[in-house]
């Protein structure tokens, strides 16, 4: 595989994906515009609902104890957490679908320049709408953070961050080779939403599903990043969280590595690398 | 690497897997049939030539270019680019070709052509003002200086194609892949692509152009070379004088007779050997 032949060279390729994305997205301004609108009106939706739900329901207790924060938390994490995982998956299907695949692999770059490329700018776009989406909260709504636990809190994120990147790694392996169909996006994308704590605590999930949640990695994440944000809990509390998280690593970040790897090799065998 | 063809590829084969049915994957789950796109391919192109690859569609053009640019792995054989093995070495044969992919789904429709070359000259290494004086330098070349600043989606397709040109050049690779440059161009479009190929590319600048047509006219009045490719096979190579021993016999007769003789490759002055392998 070919890939850049130093640093200052692949950032040079980094930023040319990064201003390209950007460039594009300013001819699309009203899907820019849009985009914020629709974290208004979440927001409003999740504030009204907490209306229904009694302050400090136990369910709720381990996480500050109130629901609209629990829900603008999960939504925003989860919805960043979207892009880590189905961002590189969509950036090779976009690329086979648009045409442009084969024209970004004949020039000296690697496939992994090109899906960390290519996803940087919707990653750094949605790490600004999650933080204006609490922001907005906060200031518009009311939402009150807890005492935040910094080194908690980017400990989470951190393992979060790669364990679906590890997981977009294996959803764009699948793409490369089936290229639709991808599997790993249902299991821990419509899957997570209902099982792994996004707006609802795992608590009131019957006792016979409950043990699936564990199974997922979103729900470790949520966990860890409410009990920092929101419940002020000291870093022993945020520990079991990152523990969690560390076994999901140590089994999808060498997985989706190898998987790739062979995704590549099969892809160029095939003659499929650039098809849809 | 000085010295070595532009291109050596010695018994190239290539099969591709396709979708059976439905009944088919449950009789037989492990197994997949396959096509063969190229059986036993050996050619040499030598550098700074015009080259024609000539065939009828499915001939294993296409195929055999992907190889030539690393997109596609061979399934048996070996091939060269510059002396760059393609298999082993695919960073440097990336660095020693241009591809004009000609499919103009290749470019970001809502850039300007400027943007579309800025983005893909960073892909290959240039930054800053070298790459705009690069730009500036294949925009000239390709007269599409005035258009520069127009989204790609206002293109004609004979701008398109010239644009695609800009970029293969902007790596400032000494061959040149094209297939099928003047495909749905009109007539005096396709002129301009033609002279601009073979007089300003490989006459002027010394560059070898590898390309890939099915038609004639167009490998006859272009070509220093030409390479009849069918069913996987080169059937017949030689100067476009000695295929037509000097113009006494039309292409197109040479051409049909070395399609028809199927299995018979033939010897570089253009006599058709049957069942005979092409030195190369």
């Amino acid at each position: 595989m070919s890939g850049p032949r130093s640093p200052a060279l692949l950032a040079g390729k980094i930023l040319a994906f990064l201003r390209r994305d950007f460039l594009e997205a300013l001819t699309y301004r009203l899907t820019f515009v849009s985009s914020f609108v629709g974290i208004f009106f979440s927001s409003a939706t999740f504030f009204f609902v907490s209306k229904l739900i009694t302050p400090g329901a136990p369910s709720l207790e381990a996480f500050g104890g109130d629901f609209f924060a629990f829900a603008v938390v999960g939504i925003a994490f989860s919805s960043l957490l979207g892009i880590f995982q189905e961002g590189l998956p969509s950036v090779i299907r976009g690329a086979q679908v648009a045409g442009t695949l084969e024209a970004l692999l004949v020039t000296r770059t690697s496939i992994p320049t090109v899906l960390l490329g290519s996803s940087l700018y919707s990653l750094l776009f949605q790490v600004f709408r999650t933080a204006l989406h609490i922001g907005l909260a906060m200031a518009v709504f009311g939402l009150q953070l807890g005492r935040i636990n910094i080194p908690g809190f980017l400990g989470v994120f951190a393992l979060t961050a790669l364990c679906f990147l590890s997981i977009g790694i294996l959803s764009a392996s699948f793409i490369l080779v089936y290229k639709s169909g991808n599997p790993f996006g249902w299991i821990f994308g419509s899957v997570s939403g209902l099982l792994g704590g996004v707006v609802f605590p795992v608590s009131l999930l019957p006792d016979w599903i409950r043990w699936v949640s564990n199974l997922l990695p979103v729900t470790h994440a949520l966990n860890g990043m409410r009990k920092s944000l929101l419940a002020s809990a000291p870093f022993a509390d945020v520990l079991p969280s990152i523990a969690a998280l560390a076994v999901f690593n140590a089994v999808f970040l060498p997985l989706s590595l190898v998987a790739f790897r062979l995704a590549i090799r099969k892809a160029k065998r095939d003659g499929t690398l650039t098809h849809y | 690497m000085t010295g070595s063809p532009a291109v050596l590829a010695e018994g190239l084969v290539k099969r591709y897997p396709v979708l059976g049915g439905f009944r088919e994957a449950l009789r037989h789950p492990l197994q997949r049939p396959k096509t063969t796109a190229l059986e036993g391919l050996s050619l040499r192109v030598s550098r700074g030539r015009a080259f024609c690859l000539l065939g009828p569609n499915g001939a294993g053009k296409t195929t055999l270019i992907k190889i030539l640019t690393t997109l596609v792995l061979p399934d048996e054989g070996k091939a060269f680019v510059n002396g760059h093995d393609v298999v082993r070495h695919p960073g440097a044969v990336k660095d020693a070709i241009g591809y004009a992919i000609n499919d103009e789904r290749s470019f970001y429709w809502r850039l300007t052509g400027r943007q579309n070359l800025e983005f893909f000259g960073a892909l290959v290494g240039l930054w800053g003002a070298s790459r705009d004086r690069k730009i500036e330098e294949v925009l000239g070349l390709t007269g599409l200086e005035a258009a520069a600043g127009r989204r790609f989606n206002a293109y004609s397709t004979g701008m398109r194609q010239m644009l695609a040109f800009a970029r293969a050049l902007l790596t400032d690779a000494e061959l040149l892949f094209v297939d099928e440059p003047t495909r749905s161009l009109d007539p005096l479009a396709a002129d301009k692509v033609r002279t601009f190929l073979r007089r300003e590319l490989v006459d002027r600048r010394g560059k070898t152009v590898f390309w890939a047509t099915h038609d004639l006219t167009e490998a006859a009045s272009v070509a220093h070379e030409i390479a009849v490719i069918d069913r996987g096979r080169i059937r017949l190579q030689g100067t476009p004088e000695a295929l037509t021993d000097n113009t006494r016999v039309p292409l197109r007769d040479v051409y049909e007779k070395a399609l028809a003789a199927g299995g018979g490759p033939a010897r570089e002055d253009g006599a058709l050997i049957p069942g005979e392998a092409v030195e190369t």
